[in-house]
């Protein structure tokens, strides 16, 4: 394969991201970057969740298995999140998580985590641009997607 | 050395108490290198029992397996303690379960071990593949001595030792109530093995890796059931709603159960090497616990099954856990 | 047909000619133990493990298949899956494991017919291998068996040393050899007497025994014995004797399904899970594992042979070799005998 057909290929490959935002602060913030008209990159699919430390690690795996190429976890700012700590709690398992998952020859830059308040809109569009960029450069997740053999 | 009789005089008098049920040991198995576990109701039964460098189950998981059959009508719940023969890592583990609080404190009475590590049952019938029998094991300055039929094998330790054994933190029992013989020196600590060459390759050679032994699995979950800290009541694995993991035998869902489990023994996995060793198919478990062991150490200063008294590695927090990851 | 001889340096030629027209599974070497996989070249095969630690049932009896597909909705469609009529062969299946097929074919071939059992079980051909060196927890010659029977298998080898000694026993293994006839060369008197003299040697050398003698009916009076409690106790219901046992068969059924399509899968599943037994409504009739354990001695050499007059074990050893815990069905079954005699 010659190196402009590797480039050609990877401009064309968009990818899926799924984005588990918590309810009061990302999401919120998600909104506001619709609200205020500001552009990112329509590649991320999001779920709400109550709270960062809602999402279960096996949430990332299974996005992961079921076609997602990348995942980002956006909850609130330490300190603001409505439950306390929740999202304190969840940037302890991200960080296990992503060092299990690059261990076992999974790029981890595909699992992020982020901080993005409900005044955060234009944070949250920058992030996204730059997850987005990023799983672009990864390409694809194919290692351990579904496959049924059905 | 632990010496035998004392260990039988010991449990005897535990079975013989009138607060207990029964003391969970080790006999010698019924072919080969086994070794059974063992249940004492009597202290006649107490003679079977014995400890040897071959006696690495971790028995900890039996309180909790007991079997509890409904009761009768006026027939009251059996609330006397369980005894348990218990190494370091079982006490590790025990403790991890009184954190947890699967089990009380109150309810065991623990016969503590030193152990000096132990053999490692597939390396030991890989060398001898078909004896039926041994008359002792004994370790000795760095040599197991292996009597077989009259004849008497001198085996240098590191050959027969349990991998994870080289990284043992705890060669004492953390927690007891009886000690049986003297304290062992802790020995150097090394990294699990291979857990270095696996780090030094880039993400791509590492699945490859891992790739051929996920698929080789065959999810019989021995790794689970084998695990002394995996007693959920009901187990992620086997959730029909939502189904977690499918129950197809490929590498996609090989993976999706392995990443699991390593990750629901995180900071609680005491690395007595049950799961690598009853896996069927041979795959490295250990090198994934170590690993997560390590960062859980690296980044949270944690260690499983040390204190009681501690919190949970995920039930809690501190405020400046390391964030550089966050955007 | 008469029996052959195959010149060892032959071997890879036969499996490279084998491997052409059909799909070959062998023996191979996996981190440390063997396992059988499809191989197309020699040097792939491992003939140094005497059984391979997943049973050749996997063969034969999938872990996974595909039942049928489905699409949902008013529109939805069921699809049957394609039976897969592909020609296979397996290489130096050990007598025990031959014979699990004997075992499993009333559970497959009988009342219900299980049409992906059915055809893979006629499009292989199962190539024996004689065993010279039984391992410490053989017993197979308790259920007449003998590590040198040729009859369950369709052409068996004997390694002679310098050659193989090559027994075409049926109507298959006939067809088989025909195609390759030209690398065998005739056999002599000889060579029967020295495969003789090995599969007698081999005997000699199993050391352990069941006793079947009567076991059903000392089964029936001892349903309720406090055997099986001391046994269960110290079981932790892994289900490695299950998944690696040659003659264990039992299934579980799941849909498994996508936005847009599914299918119903079948896999394997094990009566030392609670899972196994559990109803829907959240009842378990063997809720506690002394009743699995029980079950899994019971189905074994009561429930089977009484309904299919064989019993389900080959004498392979793989439940004794890597129960964890040592549970050890032999000893299982002698204490049976024990109790009865009392």
């Amino acid at each position: 394969m010659t190196a402009t057909e590797t480039n050609s290929e990877m401009e064309e490959f968009e990818p899926n991201i799924i984005g588990f935002l918590c309810n009061w602060c990302s999401y919120a913030g998600a909104d506001l970057a619709g609200t205020s008209r500001i552009q990112y990159p329509p590649n991320i699919k999001i779920i709400k969740v109550m709270c960062s430390g809602r999402v279960n690690p096996m949430y990332v795996v299974n996005a992961l298995q079921q076609g997602a190429d990348g995942v980002l976890i956006g909850g609130c700012h330490p300190g603001d999140c409505h439950y306390q700590h929740g999202n304190l709690l969840a940037r302890r398992r991200m960080a296990i998580l992503k060092n299990l998952l690059e261990f076992i020859g999974i790029d981890s830059r595909r699992v992020r985590m982020t901080w993005v308040s409900a005044a955060e809109g234009r944070k949250f569009a920058e992030v996204i641009k730059e997850v987005t960029e990023e799983i672009k450069k990864i390409g694809p997740m194919k290692d351990i997607q579904r496959v049924n053999e059905w | 050395m632990v010496d035998q009789q004392l260990l039988i005089d010991e449990v005897k008098k535990v079975v013989s108490r009138d607060d207990v049920k029964y003391v969970i040991g080790y006999k010698k198995g019924t072919t080969g290198f086994t070794i059974s576990p063992a249940f004492a109701y009597s202290t006649e039964y107490a003679d079977k029992f014995i400890f040897n460098p071959l006696c690495k189950k971790n028995l900890a998981a039996y309180p909790l397996l007991e079997d509890k059959l409904p009761l009768k009508r006026e027939e009251k719940e059996d609330k006397r303690k369980i005894g348990i023969v218990a190494k370091g890592c079982d006490t590790r583990a025990l403790v991890q379960i009184i954190q947890e609080k699967g089990l009380n404190r109150e309810d065991l009475v623990i016969i503590g071990i030193p152990c000096s590590g132990v053999i490692d049952y597939k390396k030991i019938t890989a060398m001898f593949p078909n004896e039926t029998a041994y008359s002792t094991i004994e370790e000795e300055q760095g040599f197991y001595k292996i009597t077989i039929n009259g004849k008497v094998h001198e085996i240098a330790k590191e050959e027969l030792l349990a991998d994870h054994c080289t990284s043992c933190i705890a060669p004492n029992p953390v927690i007891y109530d009886v000690l049986i013989g003297e304290e062992v020196e802790p020995w150097d600590l090394e990294e699990h093995k291979n857990l270095d060459v696996l780090e030094e390759k880039d993400v791509g050679e590492r699945w490859e890796y891992w790739k051929e032994h996920f698929d080789r699995c065959i999810r019989c979950y021995a790794c689970r059931e084998a695990c002394p800290l995996c007693y959920c009541k009901e187990c992620m694995a086997d959730l029909l709603n939502p189904q977690w993991i499918r129950r197809s035998v490929n590498l996609s869902e090989n993976t999706a159960w392995n990443i699991m489990r390593a990750y629901h023994l995180a900071g609680r996995c005491v690395g007595c090497g049950e799961c690598e060793s009853v896996c069927p198919v041979n795959i490295p478990l250990m090198e994934l616990n170590k690993e997560i062991e390590k960062d859980v150490k690296n980044i949270f200063e944690y260690s499983a099954g040390m204190d009681s008294e501690e919190k949970p590695l995920f039930g809690t927090f501190r405020p400046d856990d390391p964030e550089e990851f966050i955007m | 047909m008469e029996n052959l001889i195959l010149q060892k340096d032959k071997l890879p030629e036969l499996i490279e000619k084998l491997s052409s027209n059909h799909v070959l599974y062998g023996p191979t070497e996996e981190n440390g133990f063997s396992l059988f996989k499809q191989i197309s070249n020699f040097d792939e095969l491992n003939l140094k493990y005497l059984l391979t630690r997943v049973p050749p049932k996997s063969l034969i009896f999938k872990q996974t298949e595909t039942l049928f597909k489905f699409t949902p909705g008013r529109k939805g469609t069921v699809t049957s899956t394609e039976i897969n009529e592909e020609k296979s062969l397996i290489f130096a299946i050990r007598p025990c494991d031959a014979r699990s097929f004997k075992i499993l074919d009333p559970v497959f071939e009988g009342n219900f017919e299980d049409p992906f059992y059915i055809s893979k079980r006629k499009n292989t051909v199962l190539i024996g291998l004689t065993c010279n060196s039984p391992e410490r927890n053989c017993f197979c010659t308790s259920f007449d068996d003998s590590p040198g029977s040729t009859e369950n298998v369709d052409i068996l080898f004997t390694d002679l040393d310098d050659r193989f000694y090559v027994e075409v026993v049926t109507e298959k293994g006939k067809n088989l050899i025909k195609s390759v006839e030209d690398i065998f060369e005739k056999s002599t008197k000889n060579d029967e007497d020295s495969k003789r003299n090995i599969v007698t040697k081999s005997v000699e050398s199993i050391t352990r025994k069941m006793d079947l003698d009567g076991l059903v009916p000392k089964l029936d009076k001892m349903f309720d014995h406090e055997l099986w409690h001391n046994t269960a106790q110290k079981c932790i219901g892994c289900g490695i004797c299950t998944y690696l046992c040659p003659t264990c068969h039992c299934f579980d059924m799941q849909d498994e399904s996508s936005l847009r399509e599914g299918a119903r899968i079948r896999v394997w599943d094990s009566c030392m899970y609670p899972e196994y037994t559990q109803h829907a409504s959240g009842h378990n009739p063997r809720a506690i594992r002394m009743s699995r354990v029980r079950n899994r001695v019971y189905h074994k050499f009561s429930y089977f042979p009484k309904n299919e007059d064989i019993t389900a074990c080959t004498g392979c050893g793989r439940c004794i070799d890597y129960c964890p815990v040592n549970i050890d069905i032999i000893d299982v079954i002698e204490e049976v005998g024990v109790i009865s005699n009392e």
